[in-house]
């Protein structure tokens, strides 16, 4: 007999869990929506700002709370150098290679994240991971909480930042047609660079938030990504109201998916919803997706 | 009656592109379609080919319904367009291309290539058959994108300005081919700006201006037609009003 | 007066064939070791070719071809291993019917799109079968892998104790697969495929069905990799989900087209040729203290040739190879 606060209780893991998935389906979708490029590496960022996270803590016993307001510019400015080392030069290049490009990124962070780190699991200790918040019959961990409610922050910044500053306006401007955004002065470059640095930076703070509760591993990014992807394509290519619906109830899913059929099947549930967007809605459930 | 259009419309956001068009084509015919630009020419080809679907009315040809077909299918059934920009294959052959479209009937390499070269000739492309598509001039383009078309054994053909950009002599020998292609039996729809080509080729000619019919019959008719030149002169008073 | 079917004199044919008889002889003189790698060398070409099927002229980038691999693999063990059933039937059969189901979603979910669709879900999709494989441990024994117990030299049973039979078995497949591949190029699909690469709007308005047409591109890539999974079971005798659908593998089979160029029959051939012994050697170098060090070399690799040589080694090589048969002494055809 299924228990009702079980079911409640996986309900709330999903949309805590959903909405860091909306955060960093949110900076792959910039990036997809901006430059065009599906950025395969995106787990990639999100693990360099997990392990980036991890040795602050372990040499300097910051807390990835506060680390955040370090790993965010480094991410950004590390989104911006590969931006203009290597996504510069695809963007107007076909698919295939910026799909390629991307992917062989992903390979050597990954395997290089194994070289110098090892395959060790590694984890932060907070004074908060062991608290949890008791609340309707269920119990919420600390960490979770915390990281859903930087979560949800994070991704109403963003999409202010979008709609109302004049950075963020000329980002969508690019996103709908670049050319023309050229043609009023708006330099392409500047916003892909831009767009690039800001996926990046949202990719690694979550990262930074999820510490207190997750391990950090090389692979950690390939398991998380795949999710996004999910989230990203059923929400609509460069949607980001789409990513931040969508976020929640991939969780939930995930969550539903561990509770009814077992550890692991999260992402096989995942991925069937997935296949049911593609084949009866494909441009995505919010439609052709626009920033 | 080859094709029936009824009540065909069609809206793009806030344009209304076609409003309303009935007209029918008879088997054999050569019939013109002009109109100033954004008339809705290429867009009426665009819902007859299959790339779009209209909000409202029906296709019909040779009593079928097409009008929800896809490209393909529609192509299956023997209508076949070319573009106003030429499409070829650009990194492939002249014969190749050509034989692409032959392939629609038959899967066997050998008798398609027989076909694509018989084609080949027909047009006028004869010594090109090797070259790639992207080193062809304009109007071996235009030839090629023909040439392909009529490799799809079509019943009807839709031409959409197929002389743009040519000169005057260029244009006499489209006019033959165009001819040619009649003779073999193929009832063609021709879009044309070149007034000369249109008036000459065509039996039939009718003048849409926006998504409209404003006028229908032959072309000496049309020529003096008040409408049709207050449609032309009307795009012209407005470039020159500079609205 | 044209005699025999083939100008022996002609170094367009006598080259290959000495080739081809000297691959046939080579494991009289070769150490097991080395016989391996040739066995490794072939397998994966034939795989990287099958992934050209869909990869290169349907331009359909598959990161999830180890989904079809690894079904191969399993249906081969594990049909045995539960109902003594021989691979050629669980696996060539039932793995092969498997892979072609999961092709056929796969497509009816991307084909009608256009855009980076079929890639990100055939990563998801090699993920999800890597887990699914994972998960079910009940079934398929889990991460612990599957054994397949060797019960003499059998051809019904696909397993030999020498290296010898694998060798020609494999190059047999791999030649099929190169026929396989050539024919194709040569039919209406091979011609319908590169149109749609080329222009799908103008292939549309000449009749072509883009969806069925890559449709039957992923089937044929689907079948030909499951088979090579069949084969590397029963040559490796072991098989667990994290090998045998791991991302790397499928983009080892991507890698080594682009490497040899997409597109072309023998490109696929020639990234093997020179990726795998390049793998191993790294591997037995490195591979024990650094672990993971041949991935960032071909993460390396793939992004290098993606930005300075996306169309692969083909051209340089095949311009190399006119001039050799130029240079070759006998009786050669009039241009």
């Amino acid at each position: 007999m299924l228990k009702y606060d079980i079911l409640l209780q996986a309900l709330v893991s999903g949309i805590l869990m959903g909405a860091v998935y909306s955060l960093v389906s949110i900076g792959l979708t910039i990036i997809y929506g901006v430059v065009r490029i599906v950025n395969f590496a995106h787990g990639e960022f999100l693990m360099i700002g997990m392990y980036a996270t991890y040795f602050l803590w372990a040499y300097f016993g910051i807390d990835p709370l506060v680390a955040m307001i370090i790993n965010g510019p480094l991410l950004y400015v590390i989104g911006i150098l590969i931006y203009k080392s290597l996504f510069r030069r695809v963007v107007l290049a076909s698919d295939f290679t910026k799909i390629f490009l991307t992917v062989g990124l992903s390979l050597v962070l990954q395997n290089l994240a194994l070289l110098l780190f090892t395959a060790n699991y590694w984890s932060v200790r907070t004074f908060y991971e062991k608290m949890v918040i008791n609340l309707w019959g269920i119990s919420i961990s600390y960490p979770r909480f915390i990281a859903f409610c930087g979560a949800v922050i994070l991704s109403l910044l963003i999409s202010l930042f979008l709609l109302k500053t004049d950075l963020g306006k000329a980002m969508r401007a690019v996103a709908q047609n670049w050319e023309v955004a050229m043609l009023m002065g708006i330099n392409p470059d500047r916003i892909f660079m831009g767009a690039v640095g800001l996926g990046s930076a949202v990719a690694g703070v979550t990262g930074t938030i999820i510490m207190p509760y997750f391990y950090v591993f090389p692979m950690v990014g390939a398991a998380f990504v795949v999710m996004c992807f999910a989230v990203v394509i059923s929400a609509g290519l460069g949607s980001i109201k789409g990513a931040l619906f969508c976020g929640p109830i991939f969780g939930i899913a995930e969550s539903l998916g561990i509770l009814f059929v077992g550890a692991d099947s999260g992402l096989i549930v995942a991925f069937l919803i997935l296949l049911v967007v593609l084949i009866f809605r494909p441009s995505g459930l919010m439609g052709k997706g626009k920033l | 009656m080859l094709l029936e259009i009824k009540n065909l419309s069609k809206r793009f956001g806030g344009l209304q592109a076609i409003n309303g068009l009935t007209l029918q084509v008879q088997e054999g015919e050569i019939l013109g379609l002009i109109g100033p630009n954004g008339a809705g020419k290429t867009t009426l080809f665009n819902l007859i080919s299959g790339v779009f679907t209209p909000d409202t009315g029906e296709i019909r040809f040779k009593g079928e319904n097409i009008t929800r077909l896809k490209p393909y299918q529609i192509c299956k059934k023997g209508i076949c367009r070319t573009f106003q920009i030429a499409q070829p294959f650009r990194e492939m052959s002249v014969l190749k291309n050509i034989m692409i479209g032959a392939f629609v009937h038959s899967p066997e390499v050998n008798k398609v290539e027989k076909e694509a070269e018989e084609i080949l000739d027909f047009v006028g492309l004869e010594g090109k058959k090797e070259m790639l598509a992207k080193e062809l001039t304009t109007i071996d383009q235009r030839r090629l994108e023909v040439a392909r078309a009529l490799a799809t054994k079509p019943k009807l053909l839709l031409l959409d300005e197929t002389m743009a950009g040519l000169n005057p002599k260029e244009c006499d020998e489209a006019v033959l081919l165009i001819k040619k292609i009649r003779e073999k039996g193929v009832t063609l729809i021709v879009v044309e700006h070149v007034m000369r080509a249109i008036m000459s080729l065509s039996e039939r000619i009718i003048v849409l201006d926006y998504g409209a019919k404003i006028a229908e019959g032959e072309p000496e008719k049309i020529r003096n037609d008040e409408k049709v030149i207050r449609a032309y002169l009307g795009e012209e008073y407005r470039r020159a009003a500079g609205k | 007066m044209r005699n025999l079917l083939f100008n022996w004199r002609d170094p367009k044919i006598y080259l290959p064939l000495i080739l081809l008889i000297f691959l046939l002889i080579l494991p009289i003189f070769l150490p097991t070791y080395f016989l391996h790698i040739m066995v490794t060398i072939f397998v994966f070409a034939f795989l990287s070719v099958a992934w050209n099927i869909i990869g290169g002229y349907a331009g359909q980038l598959s990161l999830g071809n180890a989904a079809f691999f690894g079904l191969g693999a399993y249906g081969a063990v594990l049909f045995t291993h539960y109902f003594n059933i021989p691979p050629w039937i669980g696996g060539v059969i039932i793995g092969g019917a498997a892979a072609l189901f999961l092709s056929l979603l796969m497509g009816w979910a991307c084909f009608r799109l256009r855009g980076p669709y079929f890639a990100i879900s055939s990563l998801a999709i090699g993920e999800v079968m890597r887990l699914l494989f994972l998960h079910q441990r009940k079934i398929t024994f889990g991460a612990e892998g599957v054994t397949v117990p060797f019960k003499g030299d059998s051809l019904l049973y696909f397993q030999f104790s020498s290296k010898v039979p694998y060798y020609y078995i494999a190059l047999v497949m791999l030649l099929l697969g190169i026929y396989i591949c050539w024919k194709m190029e040569r039919s209406r699909l091979g011609y319908y495929l590169i149109a749609i690469n080329q222009n799908q709007d103008a292939a549309e308005a000449v009749g072509i069905n883009s969806v069925r047409t890559k449709q039957a591109a992923l089937s044929l890539s689907a079948l030909l990799t499951a088979m090579g999974g069949v084969f590397y079971a029963q040559y490796i005798f072991f098989i667990d989900p994290d090998f045998v659908f791991s991302l790397g593998l499928s983009i080892e089979f991507a890698l080594m087209a682009i490497v040899g160029g997409v597109g072309s029959v023998f490109g696929p051939v020639i990234g093997a040729f020179l990726l795998r012994p390049a793998m191993e050697i790294t591997n037995a170098l490195l591979g024990a203290t650094y672990m993971g060090v041949h991935l960032i070399v071909y993460g390396g690799l793939l992004i290098t040739v993606v930005l300075l040589k996306p169309e692969g080694l083909i051209g340089w090589l095949a311009r190399r190879y006119e001039t050799l048969l130029k240079l070759l002494p006998g009786l050669k055809e009039k241009e």
